[in-house]
């Protein structure tokens, strides 16, 4: 009898087991995706969530659940959820992480399921930064790219007339030469010409370093990438080393800094300038006081204008249960206007091109026109497509590149240090 | 003397455990309920762990895990970064226990003391102890602000603790003792009120000073006591990953990249599973053996 009864309670058991195990097979059943998004600033949580609540009414069969996400650590915890298998559905991240997932098989491939509008609203540049190999030979697209960030500069307008330089445009911009004689310039007494924030210095300087061709990374026939740290890698190292200690037209203070604590600073007149991401944009409009002057200085050009580009993206994980409606969201999401909120939202540019002509994205308050122009110098970084790349900016570039401009080591010492080590630790991804 | 030896010898005069036959297996059937989740919680994943690292286990579905023997071992050995991050680790962790202990000695000894408030004091020495690390790391992140920290303010510095190359990794052990006092005090606290007061009385009317009666009584009374809690304060601290995870991350350029935040990077950053275990592995073995020659040598000198 007691047997009997410890039986059917495992039956139990076991049945509860197996019911939960399958999905919701009924197509008519309404289903629930997950979305994670990485939205921090207020005005983007706020357009993120408007959109999704825009779906659900209209969508009652595919609800969508929104999860606030955050970029510190977002990588290691997805890598958690994919191990244990429980993704959220629609993830929110950008492209240098893709690269790792998608050869880690973590991510669909969604080539040939984006729906032909959005992929022509889509170019393609903005594509390749979302392509890349499946680990097992094949190459694949991971996700739909929709914001990007170009490196341009933001001048304190006063001090830029005062000094009666010429003032750049998105047509004829400066060239880093006349860049570094305009810093001279502007430096007096305590002031000085331009604040370099280099406490993350990598993306940025691998970003730059396309002004003059250089790539930092190589891949022989094999297909092994390795390090290269050449005569075009080392220009615009060694200009921004010549601005802190050559001209002295620099602030070596500033080197310590994010991007974002150089600004108080600059609102009090300390750098004339400060190259940043167009995002900037965002936090001196609402923080700078009041009767401060400002304007968005197009990039900087030296051989050419070409910036590396990275984008934000949405992916659909390889364990949704439901890709295809994971789809639909995302196509409906990253529509040409709802780019426009989330540009705006994010003050960053949208891969769209129905957005990117849209009046919003192209008025010069607030240096929209520069920012917007600024899209068509972007190409894809090339160290998105490197293996490790993650590593070797962590336990290697960060560290060495903030010896070299706080001139701890020189300019040789530094190229042999990205090289030797960091192909010691791109060998372990060639494996 | 005599008075504490005796104590010893009382509870270790056990009953002698009626080992084989029917009790044999009833104990064993009385022992199962708590030995499961032992044996499912804690053996389980340690075997596992133990497992992986004798493989090149990775992240992602397409990888294939195979056995590849001691050579992630030999990797470790050559890795540099190791090695940094090792040396960084036994810093952290010896001068973190031996401030730490120091101060708490302290900290108990006038806590011992028969002063006004005596309750009150020791409530408010607990305090850290009741903070979850996150929390104290957030706190201690504001107080070492560069613009809106009041260390700063205080000091009148434009000092970025936390990033500075030579000033992180000694700001960061401030913390970890701060930290750990707590526990070090309310067991030194418990061992003081242990010492017998006749040895006291009867030093002191051989006319003893203060000093003489920290020296002769209180340190090899508390002997025992200070054994036990520096070694588990050394485990403990080696085994540090939250607070100075939330505190640093391990940065600025690695220097305070302790080595379980260096293995939690290869894990779920790098996605070297079977590497991380390796380390961790390591870091087992580093601990016994500093603990066992450790442990060794106290007990001779003890006995």
């Amino acid at each position: 009898m007691r047997m009997r009864v410890v039986l059917a309670a495992g039956l139990l058991v076991l049945a509860a087991g197996c019911g939960s195990e399958s999905p919701a097979a009924a197509p008519d059943e309404p289903v629930t995706i997950k979305f994670q998004s990485l939205a921090w600033q207020k005005e983007s949580i706020a357009a993120n969530k408007q959109l999704v609540e825009e779906w659900n009414k209209a969508n009652p069969k595919i609800q969508v659940e929104y999860i606030q996400g955050s970029w510190d650590n977002v990588n290691d915890q997805l890598v958690t959820s994919f191990e244990a298998g429980d993704p959220p559905d629609v993830i929110h991240d950008d492209s240098p992480a893709l690269s790792g997932f998608a050869s880690r098989g973590y991510l669909l491939d969604i080539k040939d399921k984006i729906p032909a509008e959005l992929k022509g609203d889509i170019p393609q540049p903005a594509w390749d930064t979302v392509t890349f190999g499946d680990g097992k030979g094949g190459q694949g697209v991971y996700g739909v790219p929709f914001l990007q960030e170009s490196q341009v500069i933001i001048g304190n307008k006063k001090l830029l007339a005062a000094a009666g330089v010429r003032i750049p445009t998105p047509d004829s911009p400066w060239t880093w030469d006349e860049f570094a004689e305009i810093s001279k310039k502007l430096t007096k007494g305590d002031a000085y010409g331009v604040a370099w924030p280099m406490k993350s210095p990598v993306n940025k300087v691998l970003n730059l370093a396309l002004n003059f061709g250089g790539t930092f990374f190589q891949t022989d026939a094999g297909g092994k990438t390795t390090v290269k740290v050449g005569a075009e890698e080392r220009e615009v190292l060694q200009r921004i080393h010549d601005q802190l200690h050559k001209d002295r037209s620099a602030d070596p203070s500033a080197l310590g800094m994010g991007s974002a604590d150089p600004l108080p600073g600059f609102y009090a007149g300390k750098y004339a300038m400060l190259p940043a991401g167009v995002y900037l944009r965002q936090q001196v409009v609402e923080q700078a006081p009041d009767g401060f002057e400002w304007i968005t200085l197009p990039p900087l050009k030296g051989v050419g204008s070409e910036q590396g580009a990275v984008s934000q993206t949405l992916s659909v994980a390889a364990d949704s249960k439901y890709p295809e409606q994971s789809l639909k969201f995302i196509s409906f999401f990253l529509n040409g206007s709802n780019q426009v909120k989330l540009a705006k939202g994010d003050w960053l540019l949208p891969t769209s091109v129905k957005a990117a002509g849209d009046p919003a994205m192209t008025v010069e308050e607030n240096g929209w026109n520069v920012a917007t122009a600024s899209a068509k110098n972007l190409v894809v970084a090339p160290f998105l497509k490197v293996n490790g790349f993650d590593e070797w900016k962590s336990k290697v570039a960060t560290p060495a590149l903030q010896q070299y401009f706080a001139n701890k080591i020189t300019l040789d010492e530094t190229a042999k240090k990205l090289v030797d080590e960091g192909n010691k630790v791109l060998e372990r991804y060639n494996r | 003397m005599t008075l504490t030896a005796d104590r010893p010898v009382r509870t270790a005069s056990p009953r002698k455990p009626q080992r084989g036959g029917r009790q044999g297996r009833e104990a064993l059937l009385l022992m199962l309920p708590a030995l499961v989740p032992v044996l499912v919680f804690s053996v389980g994943p340690l075997l596992y762990g133990i497992f992986l690292a004798f493989t090149d286990a990775r992240s992602g579905r397409n990888s294939v895990t195979s056995f590849v023997g001691l050579s992630n071992f030999g990797d470790l050995l050559s890795d540099g970064d190791f090695w940094a991050s090792f040396r960084i680790g036994m810093i952290w962790a010896v001068s973190v226990t031996v401030l730490q202990f120091l101060a708490s000695l302290g900290l108990a000894l006038l806590l011992n003391q028969d002063l006004r408030f005596r309750g009150f004091a020791r409530v408010l020495a607990m305090v850290p102890w009741a903070m979850p690390p996150v929390v104290i790391g957030l706190m201690w992140r504001l107080v070492y602000h560069p613009d809106a920290g009041i260390l700063n303010s205080m000091l009148g510095t434009e000092i970025d603790w936390l990033n500075d190359f030579s000033i992180a990794l000694p700001a960061v052990i401030v913390v970890g003792i701060w930290t750990g006092m707590p526990q070090t005090t309310v067991v030194l606290l418990a061992g003081l009120q242990s010492v017998p007061k006749e040895l006291y009385e009867a030093v002191e009317v051989d006319g003893a000073g203060v000093w003489r009666r920290f020296w002769n009584i209180t340190l090899p009374q508390l002997r025992p006591v200070i054994v036990a809690i520096t070694s588990l304060d050394f485990v403990w601290n080696i085994n540090q990953f939250g607070l100075v995870y939330v505190l640093t991350q391990g940065g600025p350029g690695g220097q305070t990249r302790l080595p379980m935040l260096f293995a939690y990077e290869e894990a779920f950053r790098y996605g070297f599973f079977g590497y991380a275990a390796t380390l961790g592995v390591a870091i087992v073995i580093v601990v016994l053996a500093v603990l066992g020659a450790y442990l060794w040598r106290q007990m001779r000198e003890a006995s």
